[in-house]
């Protein structure tokens, strides 16, 4: 029996995170676009809303925005850091102004509402869509809507507030990753970043060692592994099974600089976030 | 056409134990809960608002590692109202497990002062904290059957993400023992697919929001009462439908399904 043909690969960094990076960060993530669910922001919030190309809120998450940017921002003037004001150009440093607040419509304050749409963010009610979540309908939006048209494969879609609070919620979002896995989407915490790897693919995995790590796990979610491979962890996997109720990988280790993973099922990877 | 399955037994969950204590003595309507042994777990995350009510209730309270710096600090700022010394000597746990790496040395030594068992555990590398905890305490909780024995666990869920999936992964290693999950926002626990599920729901402290994830397989068929949009041998996964935000509609909620699942409803503020 012929040997079936290698499995194409796709690359994967954290570049974005990096301060020191210069923007944009790296072809594997040429344009960002940034997600804002409703949580507490993390402190990386204004680095990633400076680099991302545009900014969409889920409902609550203008709360979060309104609230929580002067608050990341404390040595600036709270009304300047909200309303500084995007000129024509795409991409600028200081606007903390979303592009779009999109969702049902049920969390946000009145006064932040009006605020933005004041200023000329675009408002989405998406009250009678009641079948998907706010963070499938905001990657719908931005894959119809991408900022960068010609360089829409090279999207990466950055998620805040999408871990941690109520356990459906979270659940919901990390499916989104799953229904849209020809998209590149990171949700991101103070703690950690997740991503999927799609059995489609082998992974190459750039780790950005002075933000990312030590800890890492890989997470068969949806389905059980029955073969996994990996390269540049401290225990990595040799045609290893996964599932739950048995193995999964967590609390593993990153020892290099670049991991590879390989598997015949969906898998969910993460890495912890360096305080 | 085959001949019918014979009916799966049925398990029924009360969360009997996040009502606030009564001093009534009125009999319980579920006697089941009424007899239920609970064993505290505190991990390594602050303290839910609720921490003390379920330390109130257990026999058996263990803190894995750092969970003891977060008993330590937090249950005098839960009860501001009482000294705080008082309070530290009054929430010590039974036992403190783990690498011991998180643990802060002066708190180490108060809770060794006091009593508590350490049982340093940085030699075993294969199995989570909480593992462990749960380990210990079916070896450790005397006369007890699984059945009647209920483990609450805080700290387990939000902060690091392989450490909450690895957290869910013990209720599925553990899946003759009721195992609860809890945080400020909300509850889950594991519903094995060898039974039919009744959830009794307290209303006064849970709800409206809850759902039924597939975590680790699809399911074929699922079938729900009791809820807003009730399943109806649909079947569930991911990158197809999972069921989140979903509304419980009624005060007992069944699940019957081919697959493990995990049940998860928020708690009210």
């Amino acid at each position: 029996m012929a040997p079936a043909p290698p499995l194409p690969t796709m690359r994967h960094s954290s570049a974005f995170l990096n301060p020191s990076s210069p923007a944009p960060p790296d072809d594997a993530c040429a344009t960002l676009a940034l997600v804002v669910l409703n949580q507490r922001l993390p402190r990386f919030a204004p680095l990633l809303w400076s680099r991302a190309a545009v900014r969409v809120c889920a409902d609550g998450g203008a709360n979060r925005v309104f609230d929580g940017m002067p608050e990341l921002l404390p040595g600036q003037d709270p009304g300047e850091v909200r309303a500084r004001c995007v000129t024509s150009k795409p991409v600028t440093d200081d606007a903390y102004k979303p592009d779009v607040i999109k969702g049902d419509m049920d969390s946000i304050r009145p006064e932040v509402k009006e605020y933005y749409s004041n200023l000329g963010t675009k408002i989405v009610d998406e009250s009678h869509d009641q079948d998907t979540t706010d963070l499938h309908k905001c990657v719908a939006f931005i894959t119809q809507n991408p900022p960068v048209p010609d360089k829409s494969n090279q999207l990466c879609i950055l998620v805040l507030g999408a871990l941690g609070g109520r356990f459906d919620h979270e659940m919901g979002n990390i499916n989104v990753l799953h229904l849209f896995p020809n998209i590149k989407i990171v949700l991101l915490s103070d703690d950690c970043l997740i991503f999927l790897l799609p059995r489609t693919h082998r992974h190459e995995i750039h780790i950005e060692r002075s933000i990312e790590g030590p800890h890492c796990g890989l997470i068969p979610i949806g389905m059980p592994s029955t073969s996994t491979t990996t390269t540049g962890l401290r225990w990595n996997l040799y045609n290893a099974s996964m599932s739950y109720g048995g193995l999964i990988s967590t609390s593993n280790v990153l020892e290099e600089d670049k991991v590879t993973v390989t598997s015949d099922s969906d898998l969910i990877w993460t890495a912890s976030l360096r305080d | 056409m085959p001949a019918s399955a014979m009916p799966l037994p049925t398990m029924t969950h009360s969360s009997a134990f996040l009502l606030p204590a009564s001093s009534s003595s009125a009999p319980r309507a579920d006697d089941a809960a009424a007899s239920t042994t609970y064993a505290l777990v505190v991990l390594n995350q602050r303290l839910p608002r609720f921490a003390p009510l379920l330390w109130a209730q257990a026999r058996l309270r263990l803190c894995a590692d750092g969970g003891a710096n977060r008993v330590f600090d937090g249950m005098p700022e839960l009860l501001p109202a009482e000294d705080p010394d008082e309070v530290r000597a009054r929430y010590k746990p039974d036992v403190i497990k783990g690498d011991m790496d998180s643990i802060r040395p002066e708190v180490k030594e108060y809770y060794s002062n006091l009593g508590a068992n350490i049982v340093d555990e940085s030699h075993d590398q294969d199995t989570t904290d909480l593992h462990k905890c749960i380990s210990y305490i079916t070896r450790n909780l005397p006369g007890t059957e699984n059945s009647n024995l209920c483990i609450l666990v805080v700290g387990a869920l939000g902060g690091r993400f392989d450490h909450e999936m690895g957290n869910i992964n013990v209720l599925y290693r553990f899946s003759n023992i009721r195992i609860v999950l809890l945080s400020d926002d909300c509850s889950i626990i594991l519903l094995p697919k060898t039974h039919t599920h009744e959830i009794h729901i307290e209303r006064s402290v849970e709800g409206p929001h809850c759902g039924l994830i597939p975590i680790g397989a699809p399911s074929t068929s699922t079938t729900t009462t009791g809820l807003r949009w009730n399943l109806a041998n649909t079947s569930m996964s991911y990158g197809g439908l999972v069921s989140t935000s979903n509304i419980v509609e009624e005060d007992i909620v069944t699940v019957t399904s081919d697959s493990d699942l995990i049940w998860t409803i928020s708690l009210r503020h």
